[in-house]
């Protein structure tokens, strides 16, 4: 588990795998490698590329050029697109719902997690099994709607956020897990000293499984930056989307208008792949992390 | 796992912290998905505040009944079709891509990193990427059909929608696939292949005889997770094909389609009684085929 930042780093030159021994033995480039890897950047990356070329046309060269390269980049669609989508409010509200949302997951994670993999709380069996129910519940749309409009949070941002929240996956089950690889010993001296239980899961517990907690809340915050079918139901005002919803919602307004379109998915691709560029470690260890724990 | 050596003076937090955690969780998840359960033996209507009766089973015998039939038939073929493609397609392929992306190319990582950016981007740019790829008019994929002297009406087209939503369901979920298994390579210890070398192993027995062996346990993860998400997973057919597509109707999106119609309304005619019960039988069905397959491959991983 420790060494998997470096899976997408390469820091560990000693390892190698069957194929490289090949090539090395072999004493060969491997041309058919790279050739594959050239297909698979193409099957990749020429989707973005000609969305960013479709991006940057006026509708009417798109019109009478719909596939080659651009001419006259047409920088309007984007002051256009953004202005009339929303996307600076859908923006903050999927910043706001992937906050709140993985983080209520995540602290689920940690305070029912920690207990029960330590035996603190009776019935350690029973709240596993829980554990492992929380990832197969079914689709209970209907259900969700109308428990929001008991509660009176139908159409209001905390009860998506709610929703959101308890969207919990395998998080509690991973946590459990990475608990039990944190030494007893410690609980006990920090009890000795006098330390509360709820200090000492704030200052101790969090800052060792800061790891394990990154991989939780990413893996719940991409289910949230997906989640479109729960937004449309249980927000009825369209100001309170997130972004995924209001971009599928701009796709019904201006199906036909593809430069504008391009440029929209564009506005809201961008920040993602930045974001991606800082977060790519945690991210990918949070997969990895999610299927060993 | 007994409640034995408490260290901390008293157990009040810990029993407050817990119970308020698994308070939210049971008031907005359990709650809603036990409810499901009672809800498909009602005739429930979108519309709140409707009287709501007692039906017993006649949800479950209207499934089967010559009514809706031919229209369940589909959407539960769809949603087999769906994710038997999905999750051998993101198999194989994401294994072959994770032996590539494992050898000491150089810009390795560079490639890893392309191939798990469409799970950032997320649904609905991913969708709109390909709606514009598969574009009739005038899309780049017409277009080399046209210089083949042919044409298509690509998500238009019943006979092939399905097939290109999960053409566009793999493209967008196999870096996951792929990281695992990427991960599950590096586990293997070389010495295994050193001594397979010695003893004259040719490369392809190598792969057969140590690599997919000891890749067993990504294998059975992988295979686990596609099933419980294609089964489940309805975001890119919604966003590619709409929610009332018959060609490429499956049971989550027939549950929401019977739930709230096309977009967030509610309206007299919204049976969420029945569509809670075709819930039920996706999550009966979900849950036998993954527990199935479990049980399949974890005999598989003992014997191999």
């Amino acid at each position: 588990m420790s060494t998997l930042a470096e899976l997408v780093h390469d820091k560990r030159p000693a390892r190698r795998s069957a194929k490289p021994n090949r090539s090395v033995r072999i004493g060969r480039r491997p041309i058919g490698a790279y050739i594959c890897a050239a297909l698979l950047m193409v099957l990749f990356l020429f989707p973005l590329a000609f969305l960013v070329n479709t991006a940057l046309k006026s509708p009417a060269e798109f019109i009478s050029n719909p596939i080659g390269i651009v001419h006259h980049p047409n920088w309007e669609n984007f002051p256009i697109a953004w202005e009339m989508g929303n996307f600076g409010s859908y923006f903050l509200n999927t910043v706001l719902y992937t906050v709140a949302g993985a983080g209520i997951g995540t602290a689920i994670a940690l305070v029912m997690g920690f207990p029960v993999a330590r035996g603190y709380i009776r019935g350690a069996r029973l709240w596993n099994a829980l554990f492992v129910v929380v990832m197969f519940l079914p689709n209970a749309l209907m259900t969700q709607f109308h428990l929001l409009i008991q509660l009176h949070l139908y159409n209001t941002q905390l009860g998506y956020i709610m929703m959101l929240g308890v969207g919990v996956g395998v998080g509690p089950l991973l946590f459990r897990g990475f608990v039990l690889s944190l030494p007893r010993e410690l609980d006990e001296a920090a009890a000795v000293d006098g330390i509360g239980y709820w200090r000492y899961l704030l200052t101790f517990i969090l800052p060792l499984a800061k790891p394990a907690l990154a991989t939780v809340f990413i893996l719940q915050a991409v289910w949230i930056w997906n989640e479109i079918i729960l937004a449309t139901i249980l927000l009825a005002d369209p100001s309170k989307w997130p972004i995924a919803t209001g971009l599928n919602a701009f796709k019904g307004l201006y199906s036909n208008n593809w430069a504008l379109l391009s440029a929209a998915t564009l506005i809201v691709a961008v920040p993602l792949m930045v974001g991606y560029v800082f977060i790519q470690k945690y991210l990918v260890n949070g997969v990895v992390g999610a299927v060993k724990g | 796992m007994a409640t034995s050596s408490f260290p901390f003076p008293s157990r009040t937090p810990v029993r407050l912290s817990f119970s308020a955690a698994f308070a939210v969780l049971f008031v907005f998840a359990l709650v809603p998905a036990v409810a499901v359960v009672v809800v498909s033996l009602t005739d429930l209507k979108g519309m709140p505040g409707l009287p709501v009766h007692w039906v017993g089973f006649q949800n479950y015998r209207d499934y089967f009944g010559p009514g809706h039939l031919p229209d369940n038939i589909n959407a539960f073929r769809n949603t087999m079709i769906f994710a038997v493609l999905t999750v051998v397609t993101q198999i194989l392929l994401a294994l072959i891509v994770a032996v590539l992306l494992n050898r000491k190319l150089i810009g390795r990582n560079f490639y890893r990193s392309v191939v798990f950016m469409p799970t950032v981007l997320g649904v609905t740019v991913t969708a709109l990427i390909w709606s514009l790829m598969f574009n009739p008019q005038g899309g780049p994929l017409q277009a080399v059909l046209n210089a083949f002297g042919s044409d298509s009406a690509f998500l238009g087209d019943p006979n092939i929608a399905l097939y290109l939503v999960i053409f566009v369901q793999v493209w967008m979920n196999m870096g996951v696939s792929v990281v695992i298994f990427i991960s599950g390579l590096q586990a293997i210890p070389e010495e295994l292949y050193e001594v397979a070398r010695i003893d004259g192993a040719s490369s392809r027995q190598s792969f057969w005889y140590i690599t997919i062996p000891m890749l067993a346990p990504s294998i059975t993860a992988n295979v686990l997770l596609g099933i419980v998400s294609a089964m489940q997973s309805y975001q890119l057919t919604y966003v590619l094909t709409g929610a009332m597509n018959r060609a490429t109707q499956v049971l989550s999106l027939q549950v929401f389609q019977l739930s709230f119609g096309t977009r967030g309304g509610t309206a007299l005619t919204q049976s969420q009684g029945y569509a809670a019960s075709i819930s039920m039988i996706q999550f009966l069905l979900v849950g036998a085929i993954s527990l199935g397959t479990l049980a399949w491959l974890r005999r598989r991983e003992r014997v191999l």
